[in-house]
């Protein structure tokens, strides 16, 4: 769809209302689009959560570094987080989307959203992160629990997250207490 | 005092006016800032809230403004102008303003508004708007009115005590002042001061005021001595005259009785030796005699006149002038005179001495009407005005030149020869001085051949 296409890289308020108007619109305009209304809205989500997280200064080699947000496994968006992250910058660092079929191939990244393909080998992808500065996230159960950083749960109709904050400090990150207060803290389970 | 009090009014209500103006500028700016500062707080806080699209949170930070009970709702608008939560939770979305954007504020008579947009890096994530009642300006409002009446009030008070203070400051001194003139004035005492009160503009006054007096007071104190001496020079000169021309009469009518006496005794006791051109020298001797002794007489009378003292009493000039012509007899007999009389009024006067006058006057008519016959005499009395009355005696005799008529009232001024009317020239002088300490006046008026009429005028008895 071009038009809405050229019409979401214009400008972000437009993109942002059009995320609106297709919620209200319902259904049919999401499914057109091949993106479910979920997934919109996690893109966003996925855009703001580098607006409330520090990375440590290392994380860049310079200012002007881009702040990569990569998907690991099959892509949810389609081409809809690329439309939201299009020219935006977090303190200076361009917002770029990556996309890495294994855990191995995710190199410098910031946030790393973890598609539910890859549930099945999500302990042992969450043990090769351990110790980098990445801001996981994904939309498959109990994420957070599991000891992943940032879980989409569904309350309701509505799209709500969980935080695991030990998670979080174990990878250096600081999380903006305006998001955790938004969010469910959770810890890590013990098996 | 009505000067000073409206002044200082005026200054003091634009004072206040000014000062109550300035504060309510500074209160609805700060109004404006305070409750600006409040929504960039609620906007900060729920930046987070609107990118996660988390209304409840919205609302629990809205919630917070429920500790300001002036708050009379608030609300945040999601990037498209729509109501994303409000405070308090019961109001309708509807209730408040439609698709804010920007930054701004609004007043109503009873409420201010403010909107700021909420901007997390840089991206306009919505607007958050507050709406406060005013009623905390409402009290400083009243409280600062109050406040300026009482100032006014307490000012108006001490500005009318001040004013009264500093007045009498500048009037007791004049009042003092204008008192102590009168009193000179009034009592003509030079050697009253005025009192000083300051060494200010009205004490310098107070001193030139003295100074003046003490001027006065030199001046009239030397004066008075001055009239005080030359009186008294004058009384001595008078004294002695008077003392003087008395005793001189009074010594001359010796050796004038001792003339006659002997003349008589010539007469009776040589009658036959020394003949007729004799007896005639004798006769003129005794007669020069008699008139000097008369003149003496009338010297007498007439410095009497100037020293006795008056003794008023109500005198009823009708029958005062029957008397002075009964008395006349003598000199009337053989004379045909036609008397017109006219009713006389009652005088407060010196009966001896205005007799004296009416005495002279009707001689005087007598006298010189001698060659007329019949004689007229005209007696009249009238009112000359409100306060006196005039007198005259006019007759149809000898007369007189007008241009002598000042003269007639002088001691010794005589218009006729001796040997045509006799007389002392006394008279009318005495007529003059008697007036005169009556309180009247004197003139006559004449014409040669033609008579002659005098006047005088009394004061009125009160």
């Amino acid at each position: 769809m071009p038009f809405l296409n050229s019409l979401l890289r214009a400008n972000w308020i437009v993109r942002a209302a059009l995320i609106i108007a297709l919620l209200f619109a319902g259904q049919e305009a999401s499914s057109a689009q091949n993106t479910s209304t979920a997934y919109k809205f996690k893109a966003v989500f996925l855009f703001h959560f580098t607006q409330f997280v520090d990375w440590p200064a290392t994380t860049f080699s310079d200012p002007q570094a881009p702040l990569v947000i990569g998907i690991l496994g099959d892509d949810p968006f389609g081409d809809f987080l690329d439309a939201t992250v299009k020219g935006e910058n977090v303190d200076g660092h361009p917002l770029v989307v990556q996309r890495y079929r294994k855990p191995a191939d995710v190199k410098d990244c910031q946030v790393l959203f973890i598609s539910s393909s890859e549930q099945s080998q999500l302990g042992r992808t969450l043990t090769d992160l351990k110790g980098k500065t990445i801001l996981t996230v994904s939309d498959m159960g109990n994420f957070a629990e599991d000891g992943g950083m940032i879980g989409f749960v569904a309350v309701q109709d509505k799209i709500h997250f969980q935080i695991n904050t030990d998670a979080a400090r174990d990878a250096n990150l600081t999380l903006s207490s305006k998001l955790l207060r938004l969010a469910d803290i959770v810890t890590t389970e013990k098996k | 005092m009505t000067v000073i009090m409206l002044t200082s009014g005026a200054v003091l209500l634009l004072t206040c006016l000014a000062f109550i103006a300035f504060e309510v500028i500074t209160l609805r700016k700060g109004m404006v800032d305070g409750l600006m500062t409040r929504s960039e707080i609620i906007g900060v806080n729920s930046t987070a809230s609107l990118a996660f699209q988390n209304t409840s949170d919205a609302a629990d930070v809205l919630a917070a403004l429920k500790t300001d009970p002036q708050v009379i709702d608030a609300c945040i608008y999601d990037e498209n102008g729509h109501v994303f939560a409000q405070f308090p939770s019961n109001v309708a979305a509807s209730a408040f303003p439609s698709a804010l954007t920007g930054t701004g504020f609004h007043y109503t008579s009873s409420s201010l508004a403010v909107y700021r947009p909420i901007i997390q890096d840089g991206h306009a994530l919505g607007t958050v708007y507050i709406e406060s009642n005013l009623s905390p300006l409402t009290r400083r409002y009243h409280a600062y009115a109050l406040l300026a009446l009482a100032v006014i009030i307490a000012s108006t008070i001490l500005a009318y005590l001040m004013s009264r203070v500093l007045q009498n400051q500048i009037s007791q001194p004049i009042l003092a002042l204008s008192e102590t003139a009168r009193a000179i004035s009034r009592k003509r005492d030079f050697s009253v001061r005025a009192v000083k009160y300051s060494n200010d503009e009205a004490g310098a006054l107070t001193d030139a005021f003295n100074e003046m007096l003490a001027e006065i007071q030199k001046l009239s104190s030397t004066l008075e001595q001055r009239v005080e001496e030359r009186t008294a020079q004058l009384e001595a000169v008078n004294k002695e005259l008077e003392a003087f021309s008395y005793s001189v009469s009074h010594d001359l009518r010796a050796p004038l009785r001792h003339i006659d006496g002997f003349v008589d005794m010539l007469r009776k006791t040589s009658q036959d030796s020394i003949g007729a051109s004799g007896k005639r020298y004798l006769d003129i001797i005794s007669g020069a005699a008699k008139r000097m002794g008369a003149l003496i007489d009338d010297l007498l009378v007439f410095s009497r006149m100037g020293r006795s003292e008056m003794r008023r009493t109500t005198v009823n000039t009708d029958s005062l002038v029957a008397e002075c012509i009964s008395e006349m007899a003598q000199d009337l007999q053989g004379r045909a005179i036609e008397w017109d009389i006219s009713p006389m009024p009652e005088v407060n006067a010196d009966r001896p001495m205005l007799k004296q006058v009416w005495v002279n006057l009707i001689s005087n008519a007598v006298k010189y009407s001698r060659d007329r016959s019949p004689a007229k005499i005209v007696i009249r009395s009238r009112e000359a005005g409100p306060k006196e009355w005039e007198f005259s005696v006019k007759d149809n005799g000898a007369g007189f030149d007008m241009q002598y008529a000042g003269k007639l009232f002088g001691v010794f001024q005589r218009l006729h020869q001796n040997e045509e009317f006799e007389g002392t020239g006394i008279g009318l002088a005495n007529v003059r001085r008697i007036i005169l300490r009556h309180g009247g006046k004197t003139w006559a008026e004449g014409k040669i051949g033609e008579g002659a009429a005098f006047f005088f005028t009394l004061p009125k008895a009160n």
